[in-house]
Parts: C-alpha cells; structure tokens; sequence
C-alpha cells in the first residue's frame, strides 16, 4: 500500500510543483525515486515529529499541499498538539500519512503497533480521516489527497496487501465501495483488514450465508445511503485493526445514533489483551481477536442460525 | 486595512501608547500576562516600525515579511502595537477576551489581520516559521520570517530540533528573537531549567547570535540587520518593564492590574 502511495503521489507532485513530501527520516525504498526526481519537493526532516509537523504546517501556509510521511503513531500521537493547533485550527493544506496500521508491523512491538491513532484523529475538528483497503485503493485516495486542500489524516497499511478490488477504483467522499454483494448482512471494513472479511464471506457463503462485504475509505463521511439500506437488509459487522474505543465501528454507531438509521452493529477490533506479545501480523491480528472466524461467528450469532 | 491617522514611526511613542492600551486592555479584561506584554513590547514596537517589512498594506504580498509571536500569552503586546500601526480598529482592544470578540487571551489568528499563527501553547511559533522559512527557501521567495519567543520556551524540545533544521538547510532568513527577562511561570529561568549559557547553545547549533538590549530602540534595530546564517537575537529585557512595581515580579504573569493599579501605571507611563 505503501508502495501505491508512494508512486501515485509522485505522479501527482511531477504535475503539481506545490506538492511536498516530507519524512520523519523513514521510508528506506519507498521514498527514493521521489527524492531522487523532486528533490525540491522532497524534505527528509530528520527524528523530530513534533518540530516536524510545525513546520509541515508553516510550509502548508506558503500555498503548499504538505504531505507528512512516517510510521503510525510517530506522525499522530507524537505531535499531536501540532496537528490540533497549526493544522486543524488554522486550516492548513497537510496530508498526514501513518505507515504500518494496526499490526502491520508485527514483531517489532507495540511502540510500533498502530491501534489507537484512528480515535485520537477521529477526537480532532477539521481534519478528514482515510483508510484505505489495498493498493488499488490507496492509489485512488492519494490522488483524491493530492488534489484536495483540506487537513487530512491517511492511514495505510504496509507493503504486500492483498488486493480486494479487482480492477481501479474511482472513490469520493461519502461513497462506500461495496466489493461484494450479499442479501442477509454486511460487513463493513476499513483498511488491509478487510482481508479477513473476504475471507469471512467466502466462509459464510458456504454456509449457506450471504453477506456484503464494503469498504468504508473516506471515515469521516458515512455513506448515508448505503448505511440504511444495509440496515434494512440484515446487521452490520464492522471490522477495523484498531481499538474499540473510538474508532471506525464506533463511528458509525454515533453516526447511526444520530441519523436514526435502525442497524444491529456488532463491533470487531483488536481486543488489546496483552500489549506486550510479540509475533507476526497475522499472528497478533487472530491473538487479538481479528479472523475471519470471528466475523462468521458474530453473524451466526446475529442471524439466529 | 483601516484609515488610521496616528500611525507611529517613532518607537518610544509607539511602544508607550502599546503599554498603555496593555494596562488598559488587561485590565479590563481581568487577564494575565501584562508583566509578560510589558516585557515583549519594545521588541514589537523596533519590527512593526520599519525593521519587519510588513503593513496593512502588504498583508497579500507572498514576500512581505513575517513575525510570529510563538509567546501567544503576551497577546495583548501584539494586538496593542498591531491596533496602533492600522492593522485593525482600536475598538478591537476595548473588547479583548469578550464574548465573540475578535481576540482572545492568547494570540488569535482567525479575521485578524497581521496576526500569522494562533498560538499559546510553548514551542510552536519556531516550527511554524521555520516552515515558512524553508518553503520560501525552496520557492525562491524573498521575505525575513521573524520568530519572537519568551525564554522560558526555550525548554521546549522543538525549539532546539527547529535550531538543528535551520542550520541542516542555511536558513539565513530566519530571525529568532528570545525575550530574555530571566524569568518564567514560577520562578527564575536560571531556577527553573538552566538556560545558560545560552547564547554559546545557539552558536553550538550553528546559528549567528547577537545579544541587544531589548528596550533600546538603537540596539535591537541593529541586532536585527540581516545575517548569512540563522539568526538568534538574545534581547536582555525586564519582565514588566516600564511600571515600576511589575517590573521582574513572577506575580504579575498572573495578577490583573486594578483601578489603582492602572492609575499607578499610568502616572509612570508618559511622554519623558
């Protein structure tokens, strides 16, 4: 995803000179062949996100579209006071980019484990959140990114996603992307999770069970539509590599809440039971509660079979 | 911009009518900081009459230049001295810190003209303006991006991970100024979090340093000539300078001048 990031907004930045790209001193062969043919819109700022993020901003204020480049919690937790102050309040045109969501990182630990970053930005006013579900996607928000001005947070995954979608996509604000449909539920996803859904659908269609399986990439404009018509077909289970505290399932149950839209949400994320263990993503992804398995049982559960 | 007939080309009368509003305003308002605004105000008055290249007139100009007051707590400083030179209507300051009032305690930005940064939480107003800096840099754009911080800030890491950048990339048009009044929240800086020695920690970092004493017109004015190198002015002040009971007293980061407070103050602030 990562890599899809990389080129597609260098596409964008070899047609737009006010495109800038700056790094916390990280993407060691994602990142070249920008430096290499924009080294004018390329900034390695060195380990320092907080002074870092300032600075996005102030560039962003010269008429820049800044897009802040490091992994998961360094370019959000970290500093967050400068999202909150020099980007959110004073509107300023920066495009914050998490690397590595959820357990993407894998054995390299907790400090690197992205599961609370999607509640914390979801908290902040003015900044748009996308998560998008594979390469096909992020390439399609990152030109979307590229040519919007507001404040906005994309998180990615890392590298080798499996591909959801079939064929390029062309993704708005305010618009799920439903990759398959079903006639007794939905599950709704975002980010490289959405793996475990497909797989989830797989397992319930030949159970006799069918069910939607969308992706959810602009988080921070429910699809309206697509959400009372889902609720009216049977419950929703959303699926996010993150913390239930606040984040992509708990938006739409406040969004629910507040449209009156009638949905049986159940939540699935990662259950965050021992912070300190140590394995591979999908390893951590199924200790924490993340498997297709545990789609299937939410909606045998729901559906009364 | 705003028809302003009294607009000051001398300092001292800029600076003096700038402390006077501040007793007046923060006193009005029941806020803080005027030892903090009194301290700062000098400096202030020096750039916004002719060093820093900025006006009403030039505000859409992309190479005018920039002042930040990353000290957003010595706000009433900068609306003073911004009101007075034309940027916005005197009125503005009579309702500081009032219900839906253009400005607040701390630095606003939103529909104030001349006011580049919102700020008010320490160590943000280097970054920014490095950031400016650098882009400007980059963008083959002229124009001097001058920072004004208290020294107390300078505890803040970014002040020192900005320091590194703007040496790493030649910034010589970036201009820090410190308010070096020695003293911060509780205490003494020296008390609090050994600043010193400060200027060789500057210099360490790559930047040229000068130190001017930050009431004297003549000696800021000239600190403030431009430099090949990142510059830092360490101007020597007095919290709460020109009144004599606030001067160098922690109380009155936080005490609210009363009636005869105002009067006292007042008595001590006019034309020599």
């Amino acid at each position: 995803m990562r890599n899809a990031f990389a080129e597609t907004l260098l596409e964008e930045a070899r047609k737009n000179p006010n495109i800038i790209l700056i790094t916390g001193d990280l993407g060691f062969g994602v990142l070249d062949k920008f430096q290499n043919e924009l080294p004018n819109q390329f900034i390695n700022s060195g380990v320092n996100e907080q002074t870092m993020m300032g600075m996005a901003a102030g560039i962003a204020s010269t008429g820049k579209r800044v897009f802040v480049y490091s992994i998961g919690n360094f370019p959000t937790l970290r500093c967050l006071e400068q999202i909150r102050n020099d980007i959110c309040l004073m509107n300023n045109s920066v495009v914050v980019v998490s690397v590595g969501a959820g357990y993407a990182y894998g054995s390299q630990g907790y400090t690197h484990h992205a599961l609370e970053d999607i509640a914390v930005m979801r908290a902040l006013p003015n900044i748009e959140i996308v998560i998008p579900g594979d390469p096909i996607e992020a390439s399609s928000v990152t030109s979307f990114l590229s040519r919007s001005s507001a404040p906005s947070y994309l998180r990615l995954g890392k590298s080798d996603e499996k591909l959801i979608n079939d064929s390029p996509v062309s993704l708005v604000p305010g618009k799920y992307n439903e990759i398959k449909r079903g006639k007794e539920g939905t599950i709704l996803f975002v980010g490289s999770i959405g793996k475990i859904a497909i797989k989830a659908e797989e397992m319930l269609r030949s159970k006799g069970i069918s069910v939607s399986v969308t992706s959810a990439p602009y988080l921070s404009h429910p699809d309206r539509v697509y959400l009372e018509k889902a609720s009216k077909i049977g419950p929703i289970v959303t699926v996010e590599e993150h913390s239930i505290r606040g984040g992509f399932g708990s938006s739409i149950l406040e969004f629910c809440g507040k449209e009156l839209i009638n949905a049986y949400v159940r939540i699935v994320s990662a259950s965050q039971t021992n912070l300190s263990q140590i394995g591979d993503e999908d390893f951590l992804r199924t200790a924490n509660g993340l498997s297709a398995e545990r789609i299937v049982e939410e909606f045998i559960s729901l559906l009364g079979y | 911009m705003i028809e302003q007939p009294n607009r000051f080309s001398s300092v001292s009368e800029l600076a003096l009518a700038a402390r006077r509003e501040i007793i007046s305003m923060t006193a009005s308002a029941k806020a803080s900081h005027v030892g903090s605004a009194l301290s700062v105000v000098d400096i202030l008055s020096v750039l916004y009459t002719g060093v820093a290249n900025t006006s009403p007139e030039n505000l859409e100009d992309a190479d005018r230049d920039i002042v930040i007051l990353s000290k957003g707590h010595a706000a009433s400083a900068l609306y003073s001295v911004l009101s007075l030179q034309g940027f916005f209507p005197n009125e503005w300051l009579k309702s500081y810190c009032g219900n839906n009032a253009p400005l607040g305690g701390h630095v606003t930005s939103k529909g104030v003209p001349g006011v580049e940064l919102s700020t008010g939480s320490l160590g943000h107003g280097l970054p920014y303006g490095l950031g400016i800096a650098m882009s400007r840099k980059k963008s083959g754009v002229f124009g001097r991006v001058f920072v004004v911080m208290s020294d107390g800030e300078c505890d803040e890491g970014t002040t020192w991970e900005s320091a590194m950048i703007a040496h790493h990339y030649n910034l010589d048009n970036l201009t820090v100024i410190v308010d070096r009044n020695g003293i911060q929240s509780l205490t003494l800086t020296e008390d609090t979090l050994k600043l010193e020695p400060f200027e060789d920690k500057w210099k360490a970092f790559g930047w040229e340093t000068r130190i001017s004493n930050g009431h004297d017109y003549e000696s800021l004015s000239n600190a403030l000539s431009k430099s090949s190198k990142p510059l830092c002015v360490i101007a020597e002040t007095t919290k709460g300078k020109g009144v004599d009971f606030m001067e160098n007293s922690v109380l009155w980061h936080y005490k609210s001048p009363s009636k005869e407070d105002i009067e006292r103050a007042f008595s001590q602030l006019k034309e020599s």
